[in-house]
């Protein structure tokens, strides 16, 4: 197990987003996370990347207890997220992006890299040539020195997917991935998300697009008001009469 | 020949050969009155650039003054009273400063959920320090600290040695300080610390989430920013030989931000030295008016953040597009001529 989530609650004020969830996540699986508008999907992945605390409940991470770590330590742990909206370094050029991303990379001394030695400078540009690089895998290669904020939607959503991948995620947390692409970007994504996880990153995505996460998931749980209402696989999920109702309602 | 030493490096010419110019002026200007307009100028560019650092990481810092007045009190304080050579002074108040800036920034980062809660409290530290200044009678209250002693000659061998009497000296001492600090904002810019804090700036969840301690590089700019401040303050006291509380009001704050916007809070060096220039020299240019000078400055501070919110050096950026535009109305005007 690469992440338990044991009884996870989190409130804001008197209501309870997410309401005594758990669940386990295996090693290099794709799980998914659905459920109607407002189910809590969006706060859990925020809580398991860290950006707020939860209310109560514990995460474990490859058997530690990460949930008191703040955000940036949980990402040199190994957990990488990518963001719904923008989030992107807008006006700089999309290599400067992953660039950026490469934070957590850094092995040279301070001093060496304030002093701008040799060292530093020969580590600053490995690091420029692994993140184009990773801009060629993800196809982006083409577009690296464009401005992000004259890209369109597709190509920035894969932008932050790189982004999360510079700071080698051994856990990957998709929010969101396919959201208002068309059918073309929809097929480019899935295809670069199955080659992620065949490089050996677990992830964790939450999607509205039934298609995109029935054919990519190997596992799926579903959230309503906040809990935990169905687990199991794409399949089982389809026929769970408590899953029909969330989504369509009683008959 | 000089290809092969720049090639690569072309970026330190423009600087280097403007450093060439600025250290000529004293060859050239010898009244001591548009000297000391100089020695201001390169004093309130620092001020611009280390406001500059903090809005990196999305700090907007309304009380720098206060980290200037303290580099200038207590290099003042050290050297009046405890009588400590002043080429130490300097230093120490930098460091002064550096350690009050993290005492008062751990209390302030705390409040990161907004960038509002820490304009609120900079601007009350910038309000309340001249207050607290002039209260504290070791400080020498209201009345200020006088007669603060120059630096000590420098002896060159074969040389006259160098006194800190004219303010020629003061000049060149200032315009090193002013290059050191360059140089050392610079490092910073440049490595992945740098980095760093322009993607705090951009985006603090992003940056976050690559891994990024928010608390530690926010802190880092402030403490950094402040005792820089300090190192520029402490040359500022030694330089005036006398300090007043007024010397450190509100006011002054609100100039330090004039000369960012004015000069483009995008342009971490070139920005504010534009601003300062303009803002230090431009009240002598009306010098009849004098009185009205604080009004033009906020009507130039309103028209600026109205038209050109990106700076004077902003305007660089929209040249392409001016003269597109005046090839397009001059095509136009051609045009209804030809058809009249």
């Amino acid at each position: 197990m690469i992440l338990q989530v044991e009884e996870l609650t989190k409130q804001f004020g008197g209501l309870v987003a997410v309401n005594g969830v758990s669940f386990n996540i295996a090693e290099s699986e794709i799980l998914g996370i659905i459920g109607p508008n407002g189910a809590g999907k969006t706060t859990l992945i925020n809580l398991i990347c860290g950006f707020f605390p939860a209310t109560s409940g514990k995460i474990y991470f490859n058997g530690q207890d990460i949930s008191r770590l703040k955000a940036n330590r949980r990402a040199k742990l190994g957990i990488g997220r990518n963001f719904q909206s923008s989030t992107l370094f807008m006006p700089l050029p999309v290599i400067e992006n992953v660039f950026t991303g490469y934070h957590l990379a850094y092995k040279t001394n301070i001093w060496a890299r304030l002093l701008r030695l040799r060292s530093a400078r020969d580590e600053e540009n490995a690091l420029r040539q692994k993140g184009a690089e990773l801009l060629d895998r993800m196809g982006l290669g083409a577009i690296k020195n464009e401005l992000t904020m004259n890209l369109p939607h597709g190509h920035q959503r894969i932008l932050s997917i790189c982004i999360a991948l510079a700071s080698n995620p051994k856990l990957l947390l998709l929010d969101e991935p396919v959201t208002g692409m068309n059918q073309n970007e929809i097929e480019t994504m899935l295809t670069l998300i199955r080659e992620i996880r065949n490089s050996g990153v677990t992830i964790t995505m939450v999607e509205h697009n039934m298609g995109a996460v029935m054919s990519l998931c190997d596992r799926i749980i579903v959230l309503n008001y906040g809990k935990k209402i169905a687990e199991g696989l794409p399949k089982e999920i389809q026929e769970n009469e408590e899953v029909i109702e969330a989504y369509l309602g009683k008959e | 020949m000089f290809k092969n030493i720049f090639s690569g490096r072309k970026k330190f010419i423009y600087p280097i050969i403007g450093l060439i110019i600025f250290s000529l002026i004293p060859l050239f200007v010898h009244s001591p009155y548009y000297l000391d307009l100089f020695i201001m100028m390169i004093i309130n560019a620092v001020l611009g650039m280390m406001f500059i650092m903090g809005l990196r990481v999305g700090l907007i810092n309304m009380g720098i003054i206060a980290f200037w007045g303290i580099g200038a009190y207590a290099s003042a304080l050290l050297a009046t009273k405890y009588n400590v050579n002043v080429w130490l002074c300097l230093p120490i108040a930098a460091l002064i400063t550096g350690i009050f800036a993290l005492a008062l920034g751990a209390i302030l980062m705390r409040s990161q959920s907004s960038g509002l809660a820490f304009v609120m409290l900079s601007i009350v530290i910038g309000m309340v320090f001249n207050v607290a200044i002039g209260s504290l009678s070791f400080l020498g209250g209201w009345n200020g600290i006088p007669n603060i002693p120059p630096p000590n000659s420098i002896k060159l061998p074969f040389l006259a040695p160098i006194e800190f009497v004219s303010k020629v000296p003061f000049f060149y001492l200032g315009l090193l300080i002013f290059v050191i600090i360059i140089l050392i904002s610079y490092a910073f810019y440049a490595s992945s610390i740098g980095r760093a804090w322009r993607a705090i700036g951009m985006s603090p969840r992003l940056a976050e989430s690559t891994g990024v301690d928010l608390f530690k590089y926010k802190l880092l700019a402030f403490v950094l920013s402040a005792s820089l401040c300090g190192l520029i303050g402490a040359f500022y006291a030694h330089y005036q030989a006398y300090l007043l509380p007024d010397y450190f009001s509100m006011w002054q704050n609100i100039y330090v931000q004039i000369y960012v916007i004015l000069g483009g809070p995008a342009f971490a060096f070139l920005g504010p030295i534009v601003g300062a220039g303009v803002m230090t020299f431009f009240p002598e240019f009306i010098r009849n008016a004098r009185e009205f000078a604080p009004v033009f400055t906020g009507a130039v501070l309103v028209l600026l953040i109205m038209f050109l919110p990106e700076g004077l050096l902003g305007l660089g950026r929209y040249r392409g597009n001016v003269t597109r535009g005046i090839a397009k109305l001059s095509s136009i005007l051609e045009r209804k001529a030809r058809r009249a």
